[in-house]
Parts: structure tokens; sequence; C-alpha cells
């Protein structure tokens, strides 16, 4: 903290208002010989708040000297409360954390390397994609219970119909992006409304960044430049990203996307695809049973990609017993507590044990897709730098000009310049700036 | 005189037509409410958008599920109520003050917060995030209340109705040999009951929605008010519009209902506080 | 005696409001005068340095920010007049004693009792796209069919005037019971005064009421044009800013600065400037209504 935003002492109010900040604290005080270990985690949907709930009541009877108490975080700006909880210096001994910010979190000094605690068998069990996101400067910072699957979500008869014999259900098979668009074209025709594509333009924030940067590395570009981090010049802005882009804007362009405003563009039948998340899976099912069929993105120039990461698990810099909050986690990784919450929120497991257990997950079931996409390098992590908030956050605003019909590249230009400011402004974030 | 009649009956038709405008969203979300979700968007473009056809109360049920709507509920009660009670007093405290009473550095003082007056919340909100971080106070009750119980305006209000009183009122008072506060309590405060009403009616109507500031110092669930459960109501997929708009109407019936009752005294007080300028 | 007395009380019963505008606004005031000058960023493990102008440099040549001081301006230039106008003539409207009247006054004001976080959303899905949407099958129905259907939260033409149309719904209520009051304590001899004089009602109003109103009407125009520059709430949650900046506030910057980018000491320097926008607007609205005052 500077010296500038010290205050001028007023010892009075400090009194008063310590006296009436701690009335406003919770006051379930523990007993005194059991370890209490805060963990936050981020308040999902329903059945996975439930099960977290679950696992953490069955880990507390199991455990008599240890005390796990939850809090839940709302997603929505979820980075910056953590954040002003870290001003504030109260972060909890364990923080679940959206997988891209770990390593803006090691940066500021507040997650410690899990490798030592963590069981090797475990660490070796985990999928590729998860030890990847996880893994900055050959330290291993963030275990995930699952990870999440990102493809296309078609129905069988619609694409038999527009003459797609063949679908493509491994990512070395995805079509090409010429085969795409003259797919879309072909739908097109055949739809009432024209709209046959839906991209869950009405999800929130991250979305954006999560779905579409594939696009754009399977066309060759990317966010930054990977070698170093230092700019995303002639990467975000190069030639194939803003073809990429294009060509998506394009989509837009003729009419060929559903706003879906309601989310229910893909389960009323009003579109034949569904650019979507593994948590759409259930609802999917429901509505369309065997015709249902999952698909890898389409292949813009040098291979299908696809997004990767979901919620992780940190200890923090504060955490007293790091050798217990790491019980907490080898407790939440064990195949059957795996399972539990890979069924709740209908992600992928993350170990390769439990994928074996999971019928959706292992090899023929309807979604092991995403498994491979995982762990055979399709999926991509989301660029491994502390500027990632702002990386993201850059890109969003872009992507919403695109999709509002801007110049692709003047948009892209306009991200590249935030991003490679704030690099300048953190003198390129270096790695030793945290080891103090 | 039919001139009259012309001029009557155009009245009533803009009112009509202006109240048609004016209550057409209100009566959407309403309707809105009682529909199954996905039928919401569906029929918003016809008549059906504002008159349910068959009452489905699936969507309040739902709300309770995804939601703890009573913890929300009562964390905007409290919240709100706290600041209203004790804004009232430590503002019309100051008002009086500075209205009625000799004391040395009022006018400089008063001068000061007619200054601050015109800063906006939003403008000192990055700073005071700062500020009540560092005093510990993240994430409680204490920092959505106590940064908004002294209030420019509300003393300004105060200030304006008071200086309007007779002095014949506090003389009786004196001359019994009342203190200065007492005076206050047993005279002044039950002939400014108009004031009072439009001070907490305004204070009620600005903290009740406050948004931006809990979104920045709150986390838990715990403390958080309900505009914040809205927007996270509205960003958690599967949108379900019933949901949203079920949840919508259980935020604003206790408004509503708080306006209903005591809106002739806050009519009544904007017109006797200097609200009109 | 009696003097003295009260010089201690008066301070003390004006002391926990003062120590309270102290604490919570005139200290992270100049909290936020002095942060601009600095580079501080959340979290960051760099040192904290003086970069003096630096910032305010910055954000000046920021499109985004110029183009959101831009939308401020047209925001406040628009809604301002457009809900005055409407506010009044609902307030003369209610101001005959017609039948029914507190009704009506019931109904406009309701919007107000509303949150804005509330009202955005239940928008949002008024401005549906598609011929589905409320707003669009609105337009298509009463142009006879030559309105096509347009998404308005993400036309860049469209969507500045879709916020403002909700701004106006929700805040032109309030005014309307301000000026209702304002009305109210016009004194009815002027109007009879009038009468007699043979005015008509245009001219009545012109010379009788609009005079009389002045004080009122500059207080809520000034209170609007404040509300104008500090709009955050309905840009969070219905546009983000977007399309293309189209939306996008000084407030909505400075919060994406200091919470979405980590850049605490931007959003800061944003601040200082909407600080500085909003009491100019104050002082010269001051200096017009004093120099008006002079002249009558």
């Amino acid at each position: 903290m500077c010296n500038a935003t010290r205050l001028p002492a007023l010892p009075g109010i400090a009194l008063l208002t310590w006296l009436l900040a701690a009335c406003g604290q919770d006051t379930a005080a523990p007993t005194a010989d059991v370890t209490v270990l805060q963990v936050w985690a981020h308040a999902g949907q329903a059945t996975e708040r439930e099960t977290l709930q679950q696992q953490v009541e069955r880990f507390n009877r199991q455990q008599a000297d240890v005390q796990v108490q939850l809090t839940f975080i709302p997603e929505r700006s979820y980075n910056a409360q953590v954040q002003a909880a870290a001003i504030a210096g109260d972060l909890p001994d364990v923080l679940e954390f959206d997988g891209p910010f770990l390593y803006n979190y090691v940066w500021q000094g507040h997650l410690i390397p899990l490798e030592t605690l963590l069981a090797t068998d475990l660490q070796l069990d985990l999928l590729q994609s998860i030890r990847a996101q996880g893994t900055w400067h050959n330290h291993f910072y963030g275990i995930g219970s699952f990870d999440s699957g990102l493809g296309m979500f078609a129905r069988r008869s619609l694409l038999m119909q527009a003459g797609m014999k063949d679908l493509p259900l491994h990512p070395k098979d995805a079509w090409s992006v010429v085969q795409f668009n003259a797919l879309l074209n072909t739908l097109t025709t055949r739809d009432p409304d024209g709209a046959i594509l839906d991209l869950k333009f009405n999800y929130p924030d991250e979305w954006f960044t999560y779905a579409f940067s594939p696009l754009i590395q399977s066309a060759g570009g990317d966010l930054i430049n990977r070698e170093d981090y230092q700019s995303a010049r002639e990467i975000l802005n190069s030639p194939a990203a803003v073809f990429a882009m294009q060509n998506l804007q394009n989509w837009i362009n003729k009419g060929w996307v559903d706003l879906n405003v309601d989310d229910a563009a893909f389960t009323t039948g009003r579109v034949a695809l569904s650019w979507a998340g593994h948590w759409e899976y259930q609802r999917y099912q429901e509505a369309w049973g065997d015709d249902l069929v999952l698909l890898p993105l389409p292949d813009f120039g040098k291979g299908s990609r696809t997004g990767q990461g979901s919620w992780v698990w940190g200890i923090t810099r504060y955490c007293e017993q790091p050798r217990t909050a790491a019980d907490f986690l080898e407790y939440l990784l064990q195949p059957g507590q795996v399972l539990a919450m890979a069924n709740a929120n209908g992600a992928v497991p993350a170990t390769a044990t439990a994928i074996k257990q999971s019928a959706l997950y292992r090899e023929g079931g309807p979604l092991h897709l995403f498994v491979v996409q995982l762990n055979e390098g399709y999926a991509v992590p989301r660029p491994q730098t502390p500027a990632y908030p702002v990386i993201s956050n850059a890109f969003r605003r872009a992507f919403a000009d695109i999709r509002s019909r801007d110049d692709v590249r003047a948009a892209l230009d306009r991200a590249v310049q935030v991003i490679d400011q704030d690099i300048r402004d953190n003198r390129g974030y270096p790695f030793t700036a945290i080891q103090d | 005189m039919p001139h009259n009649i012309v001029l009557r009956l155009t009245s009533y038709a803009a009112l009509v037509v202006a109240a048609l405008l004016f209550v057409a969203p209100l009566l959407f979300m309403f309707a809105g409410s009682l529909k199954p979700d996905d039928q919401v968007l569906l029929e918003a473009g016809s008549w059906r958008a504002f008159l349910p056809d068959t009452i489905a109360w699936q969507n309040y049920l739902d709300v309770f599920a995804r939601v703890r709507f009573g913890r929300y509920l009562m964390n905007s009660l409290f919240i709100t109520s706290m600041i209203v009670a004790a804004g009232l007093i430590v503002n019309s405290l100051a008002g009086y003050a500075f209205a009625r009473l000799q004391w040395t550095g009022r006018d400089i003082l008063f001068a000061g917060v007619l200054t601050i007056m015109i800063v906006p919340l939003e403008a000192i909100a990055v700073p005071l995030f700062y500020q009540v971080t560092l005093f510990g106070w993240r994430d409680t009750y204490i920092v959505q209340i106590l940064p908004f119980l002294a209030n420019a305006f509300s003393i300004y209000l105060f200030y304006t109705f008071f200086i309007g009183l007779p002095r014949e009122l506090e003389e009786a008072a004196r001359i019994d040999g009342a203190s200065v506060l007492r005076t206050f309590v047993s005279v002044i405060v039950p002939n400014s009951k108009p004031v009072f009403a439009t001070v907490a009616i305004l204070t009620f109507l600005m903290q009740w929605g406050a948004f931006l500031w809990p979104l920045m110092v709150t986390s838990g669930e715990a403390v958080r008010p309900l505009p914040l459960a809205v927007s996270t109501f509205h960003s958690l997929p599967p949108l379900q519009w019933g949901d949203i708009f079920a949840f919508g109407v259980m935020m604003v019936s206790p408004v509503l209902i708080v306006f209903l009752l005591f809106q002739r005294w806050f009519v009544r007080g904007v017109v006797a506080t200097g609200i009109k300028g | 005696m009696l003097a003295d007395h009260q010089r201690l009380t008066g301070l003390l019963l004006a002391a926990p409001a003062l120590l309270g505008l102290l604490v919570f606004v005139a200290i992270p005031f100049l909290l936020a005068l002095t942060l601009a000058f600095t580079n501080l960023r959340l979290g960051s493990p760099l040192p904290v340095e003086f970069v003096g102008f630096d910032q305010f440099r910055r954000i000046f040549s920021d499109p985004a920010f110029l183009r959101a001081l831009v939308n401020n301006t047209v925001f406040a230039l628009l809604v301002v007049p457009l809900q005055t106008a409407l506010a009044l003539a609902l307030a003369l409207l209610l101001q005959q004693r017609l039948k029914g009247r507190v009704l009506f006054r019931t109904l406009f004001f309701m919007p107000v009792v509303f949150p804005l976080s509330l009202i955005a959303v239940i928008w949002i899905l008024i401005y549906a796209p598609g011929p589905n949407g409320m707003m669009n099958h609105f337009l298509t129905t009463i142009s006879f069919g030559a309105w096509l259907p347009r998404d308005f939260l993400h036309d860049p033409y469209l969507a500045l005037p879709a916020i403002m149309l909700t701004s106006i719904w929700q805040g032109t209520g309030f005014q309307m019971l301000i000026l209702l009051a304002g009305l109210q304590t016009i004194p009815d001899e002027l109007y009879e005064a009038a009468r007699i004089d043979g005015a008509g009602r245009m001219a009545t109003f012109l010379h009788v009421t609009l005079p009389q109103l002045r004080n009122t009407l500059i207080f809520v125009v000034l209170v609007t044009t404040i509300l104008a520059f500090r709009l955050f709430d309905q840009v969070q949650i219905m546009t983000h800013g977007g399309p293309r900046n189209a939306t996008t506030t000084v407030m909505f910057e400075a919060v994406q600065a200091a919470f979405g980018r980590q850049q605490v000491a931007i959003g800061a320097a944003m601040s200082v400037v909407l600080f500085v926008v909003v009491l100019v607007i104050t002082l010269l609205q001051q200096h017009v209504a004093r120099h008006e005052r002079e002249i009558s």
C-alpha cells in the first residue's frame, strides 16, 4: 500500500468503526482446538452449490479437528471481489477462482505452490488441460475437480436433411471453414427465419473470450504473443485473427445467428446448431434425445481449437495450515467426489480415474469428445499471464463491437492498444516482482 | 360551457394515454411473473404480454428455490431502515443547528455542506472503496450504512424547512426553561412531519435501489441487498424471464406499499420544503 | 450566558452529520484527487509512484473516455429538456381539478419507486430484437408496418436513445411531483388578475405560470443534469457501454478501469473529471439563476 492512501489518524472514529464493524461480522465462533479453514467458492447453479455444500459437510464429519467454513460468492465480478478482499487482508485459506485468473493472483503473491502438498498420483491422474492451466513458472498453483468442454451441439436429423452424412466426431475431422460456411448456407434456406446458429449471445462477460478466442487460434492468431507475453501486436490483430472474426461477423450480418434473448433457441428448435458448453447437455438431451449430437468446432486453418478452463482451487498465502487445506482439496479430488460434482454440473471430470467411471465421458460416451479435446491438445489454455484480466476485458469489448458490425481490424487494433499499454504500465509483469 | 367540456375530455384522453404508457412496462412485468418462462418473450409482442391466460405461481416458488430471497429482503430492509432512521436524526439535528442556532463557524461550515451536496457518490466511489477496505469493513452491513447517514441534501431540506418555522414556537418552550435538544424534540419535530416524511421517502427510494456501492463492497449473500440479487439472477444461465419478473414483483412490493401509505405526507412535504426550489 | 451555551450546542448538534460528511465525502474526495496523480493498480506488487498529470493526459487521449463525455453530454442535452417538458405537461394536466387525479399522479410516480437495476432488466426484454419484441411490435403497429424490427440495444444508433427513453420513463414522475408542488404554491390571485386582464390560456401560462415556476424549474433542471452525468446503472446492465462505445459513460469507464482492468488511478482520474464537470454545471446554473433574479 502506498503512503498516499494512508488516512489521517482519526483515533475516535477508528474505535467507533471498529466496534461497529465487529457487530456486522458473522460470529459463528469455532471451538479452540479445531482448525478452521475458510473456503470461498463461486455460487454456480443450485445443484452445484448443494453438492459442494454436502461435500463440505461430509468432510467436516470425517475430520474431528478440522472445520471447513464455506462462503459462496456470486460469479459476477468475482475477480473484483477477490481484489477487494486482498486489499482488506481477508482472503480465505482456500480460494476457488476462474482458471485464467491464476497467473494474476500468483503474481500478486496470493497463492502458494501445490506440487509438494498434493499426492503425486493425484497430480498424474489429472486431465492434461488442468495441469497445463495450473502450471506457471514451473510451479503448480490451481487444481480443479472438473474442466469445461466447448463444442457444437447439433440435431443429427437436420444435418442429414442438409446432406451431411458423415458427421465429424473427432477434432481431427472437424469441418473446414469452407465446409462449415457451406453447411450454414444450406441450413439457412430450409429455416423459416433463416437463423440457424446459436452462439449464446445472451451470455455475459467471460463467455466471449472463452468461446471465440479458439476461433482466432484455429486460424493461426491468438490473444497475445505467447513467446514472451509482452505484446498482442500482429497477433490479436494479425490477418489470421481478422479473417476469423470477419467470418464470424459475416454469419451475423447474413442473419444466420439467433440472438437468443430467451436462451431457448436450441431447445425450442429455432436453430440447428448451438455453440455451447458442457453445461447445456442435460437440457439439450431432454429436448432432443437421440437426435442430439456433439461436434468439434470448425477448423479455420490450423486445426480445430476449443476452449478450456473452469473453476479451480488454490491455497492462499494467508493459510496457516496448508497441509490441512491440501487434505481438503485431495478429498474433493477423490473419484467419488469428482463424479458427484461432475454429475451435478455436467462438467468433464478432472481425473482419468473418474472419467472411466462416468457414463457420459468414458470412451463411447456421448460427451467423450470433450475429453479428447482436453487431453489431446485441441483445447487452448487462455493466456498464462497476469495481464489476463485486461486481455479478456479488452477482447470482450472488441468482440461486442464486432458483433455490432464495427470494422473488425479497427476493433482488434483498439484491443491490442489497451493490452500493450497495460503490459507497459506493469513493466512487462516481471515475475521477479513476487520473489520478495 | 362546451369549450370547457372539450378541454376536459382532451385532458382526460391525454392523461389516460400517458398513464397507459407509464404503466405498461410494469404490467408487463407483473403479467410475465405469472407465466411459464418461455411464454414471456413469445407473447411480448401481443396484448397477451399484459394478461396471463393461466395464473402460474411456479415462478414465485422458483425464486425461493434459486436465491435466498428472504435473506436479501431482510438485508435490504435492515440497511435501508437504518439509513433512514439514523439519517433523519443526524441530518435534522444538523439542519436545526444551521437554521436556528448561533454558533461560531456556522456559516463557513454551511457553505461547506452546500459544496459537498454536489459531490456525486460515483465520483468518490473508488477512493471511498479503498478507505473502507482499509477500515476492514468490506462485506458488512456497516459499510452499506454508515457512509450514507450524513447527507448534505437532507441537511439542506431540513434547513429550508426549519428556517421557515415561526420563532414563537421555540420561545414559549425556552421560557419554560427547556434545553435546546428538548425544545427540538418536543416542539420542532411535532411541527415538522412533512419534511421528515419527504426526507424519509427520498432516502428510502435512493437507498432501496442502491446498486454500484454494494456491488463494490460486498461479496457474500449474507449482507447483500436485493438489487444485486436481480443482477446475479439475470447473469445466471439458463435465463428464466418468468423467474426474474417474479423476483421483481417481490422486490418492489414492499416499497410500493410504503409509498402508497405515505404518499399524502410525501406530496405535502414536497410542497412544504425547499425541493421545489 | 445563553449565547455561550448555544454556541457549543449548535456545534454539538451538527457534529455527527459534519463528521460523517468529512469522513465519507470530503476525505475520499481528497483521496481521489491524490490517487489520480499516481499509478496505483489494484493488487500490483510493483511500487506506487507519482506520475503527475500522466493519467489525465491518458484519459483525454482515450477515445472511449472522450466518447463517454460526449455521450453524457448528448444524454443531458436531450433528456433534460424532454423529461422536464413532459413532466411539466403532466403536472399542468393534473393541476386541473379533475376526478381521479390522485390515481393518475400515483401511476405516473410509480416507476420512480422501482430500483433502476430492476427497470433495466425489464426494459432489456421490452427492447428484445425480432418482431416479437414489445417495442418492435409497438413501433410496427403504430407505423402500419413501416418499422422493421431492430436490435435496439446492439444498434449503434438506437442504443443510446433506448437508454434515454428508459431513463425518461423512470424519472419523469419525480419531476412531475416537484413541479406539481411548485404549481400549488402559485397564489390564485395571480390567475385571477390574469383573467381580469383578459389573458388567454397561453398568455397566462407564459406570463404567470412559467415565471412563478422559475425556481422550481431551475432546481429540476439542475438535478436532472447532474443525474445525467452520473449515468451508470442502466449502462452496466443493459449495454455494457456498447455497441462501439455508443452508450459508454464517464462512470462506466471509471468502474471499468478501476474494477475491470484494476487500474485504480485511472478510475480516480475519471472521477475527478466527473466532479469538475458537475461543479461547473452547478456554478453555471447558480450564475444563471442569480443573473435572472437580478433582471426580474
